[in-house]
């Protein structure tokens, strides 16, 4: 499982590389699909069997489909490489390489680890709850036999049991408004893409003065409607 | 079994795909990929989280997790609308000519 992981997570960098810098669009979205591939791997060997299900089907499944979508929709021009002689370039190496250092010291010098851990306190750490109710036989005799990810102490009722009960119980007012975004961002977007035609953009309601320059397209207008039927309807409500 | 000796290289990587989502957002010009970017960092939030939930055996980093997935796509949602109009408009995609907000 530690090899499992290191090597998941060398990919995960490798290919997050790749989304920064690949010159094309495209590629720098298929780095990403890789990138979420893997995370979800990591969710996984990590005991979070939810999230891995969702980050799979959210993000590597919804939101990269519709990336892909928009990329060959607006096809955007590939753009140089950043130069390596850039100076903002060598300050975000520094940068980065200065707050992963920081943050792997914090990680091995600031927590503490607990090294005899023979009741199930709080305080114990994840390994050794595992371990101290494999002692006490409440896992079978050895718990990791039959499957390669093991039963983390918190998820024996199951993770997703688990965390629907923190959703719809502790949590469920932020629930209930992540729904109230996702209406929001969904109404949003039908907003900002519906079709600007002369005819059937304008509401009669709003005079003409009321134009908006930003929203002009940049060629002349087609026209909609032929100029039979439609044409006069369309007039009509103007 | 996983070893607790993984969980700084769980956070060195988080902290990596983090600061590497910044540069990112800094350096690239196109908008797509700036937000691709952002996701990068999104991603490297739930990885944080989601291993620092496993490591204090705690489901509370998974919800939190599950958060920020689903504000991830609806920002994307909007972000992605945005662009589309902004091509649709005969502007080009670039985000140092979409500068009307400095003026």
């Amino acid at each position: 499982m530690n090899a499992l992981l290191a090597a998941v997570l060398i990919l995960i960098a490798i290919s997050a590389l790749g989304v920064v810098f690949s010159p094309q669009t495209i590629y720098s979205a298929l780095s990403l699909v890789l990138t979420v591939g893997l995370l979800a791997v990591v969710f996984l060997v990590l005991n979070a069997q939810f999230l891995f299900a969702v980050q799979l089907i959210v993000y590597a499944g919804a939101v990269m489909v519709l990336f892909v979508f928009i990329i060959a929709l607006l096809d955007p021009a590939s753009e140089e490489r950043p130069r390596i002689t850039d100076p903002r370039l060598a300050l975000g190496v520094l940068a980065i390489a200065g707050i992963c250092t920081a943050v792997f010291i914090a990680a091995r010098n600031g927590i503490t680890y607990a090294t005899s851990c023979t009741t199930q306190a709080t305080t114990c750490m994840h390994g050794y709850a595992v371990g101290s109710l494999a002692a006490t036989g409440a896992l079978g005799a050895d718990p990791y036999s039959t499957f390669g990810f093991p039963q983390n102490a918190v998820n024996q009722a199951g993770n997703v049991q688990v965390l629907a009960n923190q959703l719809f119980h502790t949590y469920v007012l932020p629930f209930e408004i992540t729904s109230l975004l996702l209406l929001v961002a969904a109404i949003g977007a039908v907003y900002l893409t519906r079709r600007t035609r002369t005819g059937i953009r304008r509401d009669p309601r709003i005079p003409e003065s009321w134009s908006d320059d930003l929203m002009e397209r940049a060629e002349p207008p087609v026209p909609t409607a032929p100029a039979g039927a439609g044409a006069p309807v369309a007039e009509a409500r103007r | 079994m996983l070893s607790q000796a993984m969980f700084p290289w769980i956070l060195l990587t988080a902290g990596f795909l983090f600061t590497l989502g910044a540069l990112g957002v800094l350096i690239r010009r196109n908008p797509l990929v700036v937000f691709m970017c952002i996701e990068l960092m999104l991603n490297a939030v739930n990885l944080a989280l989601v291993g620092y939930s496993s490591f204090l055996s705690s489901e509370e980093g998974q919800v939190f997790a599950f958060m920020v997935i689903v504000v991830a796509a609806a920002e994307v949602v909007v972000g992605l609308g945005l662009l589309t109009r902004v091509f649709s408009i005969g502007r080009e995609l670039d985000v140092d000519d979409l500068d009307e907000m400095k003026r």
